[in-house]
């Protein structure tokens, strides 16, 4: 039978992710340390296992993951202090982990949950996840390379419009700016793998035809603000994503081509990758609008879904 | 004024005012030919949005005044801009920050503004992670800093 896997030291702790993920109606195990998280995964079937960020630290946190994987469960941590924090390039060095939720409560038991929900389902995709129902998304599509900087300005003006500061702004337009960008040029591939029009000059007028369009939608539910961007060639793979994400080193970089997933990850609270082969890719970026950055830890949440067939 | 892209250039005083968007089409680093007196002074006040392209167009600029020992002085750095030079160190060149805009919000009334800090004078309390006092423009209640101290002001450190 399936189930999820907790691994934390803390008992306390223990207990409120029990209640959390025994919502799911799956059977939820829990083991103190890495090393009972190991040999109990020989017994059982987890879908997810979920582990605290302090993990990291520990000499077997390889060994644990590569038993999850070779389980097929996918791997979640959870940073449940701001000391943690501090081991996110590390956690984001591994490239083991394709979830990684950092929020305080109740937030992580929002994020906690929808992650589950969406391993349980094999159902990805569409930002409504994230919202409350009735939050209305505006979609639009890219038909042309320079349609992208009058949809910035455009996302900008409309979320200045319904009440939003100018920092939330700021940071929508460079999310949506860096992720069009993205499926506009570095999406398409051919036959071969080959990334064609990732060298073009990004101000190049480009007509986009249907396979080459671009699909863009936001909402805010007065929580999140939701920026969801579409392409239809569905080339990103997991291990491409986390090597992205890892760039902290961001600070090291130079800038420009490959640092547009790491900005984009940085400039927003959480990136949600949901990856169909072959098919699609959806990126979701969430930014928090409800508190202030000071209320905040100074990370970000990530996930990298990719569809099962 | 001269516009490249939907970034505007205008020359005023001693200063080369930028506004709007730093992107692909900026070419920064031909600002460096701009430069009088072995200095190169930007005011960034104007500056709403810098995405990828930009910040490496930024860091070539950076990199070509520092060989040509060009002195590069930034005002009013917009928060965009400190979001950048605080993520990505290569940003920084050896440009001297004299001013810059810093997120500040009213406990009061919960007005939220960006307020001009002068770097020089305040250098002393900056050093020590200390936003100066703010005074709110709706209500004149003491605003506080929006943000982790420790976190905006990191780009000041190099």
């Amino acid at each position: 039978m399936p189930s999820i896997l907790i691994v934390h030291p803390d008992r306390k702790t223990q207990r409120v992710l029990q209640r959390i993920l025994g919502v799911t109606g799956y059977r939820v195990d829990i083991s103190d340390d890495l090393d009972q998280g190991i040999r109990l995964m020989d017994h059982v079937q987890p879908i997810l296992v979920v582990i605290d960020g302090s993990a990291v630290l520990s000499s077997r946190v390889n060994d644990f993951f590569m038993h999850a994987r070779a389980k097929g469960a996918e791997a979640c941590m959870t940073l449940l202090g701001s000391a943690a924090v501090d081991q996110v390039p590390k956690i984001l060095g591994m490239g083991a982990v394709t979830n990684l939720l950092v929020h305080p409560m109740p937030v992580l038991a929002e994020e906690l949950t929808i992650t589950v929900q969406k391993l349980i389902r094999s159902d990805l995709f569409g930002a409504e996840k994230y919202l409350l129902w009735g939050t209305n998304l505006q979609e639009t599509t890219v038909t042309r390379g320079s349609q992208r900087a009058q949809l910035v300005a455009h996302l900008s003006e409309q979320v200045r419009a319904r009440g939003q500061s100018a920092r939330v702004a700021s940071m929508a337009m460079l999310v949506a700016d860096e992720l069009i960008s993205n499926a506009v040029h570095n999406a398409p591939v051919d036959a071969s793998g080959t990334h064609y029009r990732a060298e073009l000059a990004r101000d190049q007028e480009l007509e986009l035809d249907e396979l080459h369009q671009v699909r863009m939608r936001w909402g805010c539910d007065a929580r999140y603000l939701a920026i969801e961007v579409t392409d239809f060639f569905g080339s990103l793979d997991r291990d491409t994503v986390l090597t992205a994400l890892a760039k902290n080193d961001v600070r090291e970089s130079g800038g420009g081509a490959g640092m547009g997933v790491a900005l984009a990850y940085r400039s927003c609270d959480h990136l949600v990758f949901n990856l169909a082969p072959g098919r699609r890719t959806e990126i979701i970026a969430l930014i928090d609008v409800r508190h202030p950055p000071t209320e905040r830890l100074s990370a970000s949440s990530y996930n990298v879904f990719v569809e099962r067939t | 004024m001269e516009t490249r892209g939907r970034m505007t250039i205008d020359a005023q005083g001693d200063a080369l005012l930028l506004a709007g968007s730093i992107d692909e089409s900026a070419a920064l680093h031909e600002l460096i030919g701009r430069a009088t007196a072995g200095r190169l002074v930007l005011d960034l006040g104007g500056v709403t949005f810098i995405n990828s392209l930009g910040v490496r167009d930024w860091i070539r600029m950076q990199a070509a005044a520092q060989k040509a020992d060009l002195k590069v002085e930034l005002r009013r750095v917009a928060e965009p801009l400190v979001h950048q030079l605080n993520m990505i160190i290569a940003t920084r060149g050896n440009a001297h920050v004299t001013s810059f805009y810093a997120p500040y919000a009213c406990d009061a009334c919960g007005r939220e503004e960006s307020l001009l800090i002068d770097a020089v004078i305040n250098a002393a309390a900056l050093v020590k992670l200390e936003p100066p006092a703010m005074t709110c423009p709706e209500c004149a209640a003491q605003m506080a800093f929006n943000d982790f101290p420790e976190r905006y002001f990191s780009f000041l450190s190099s």
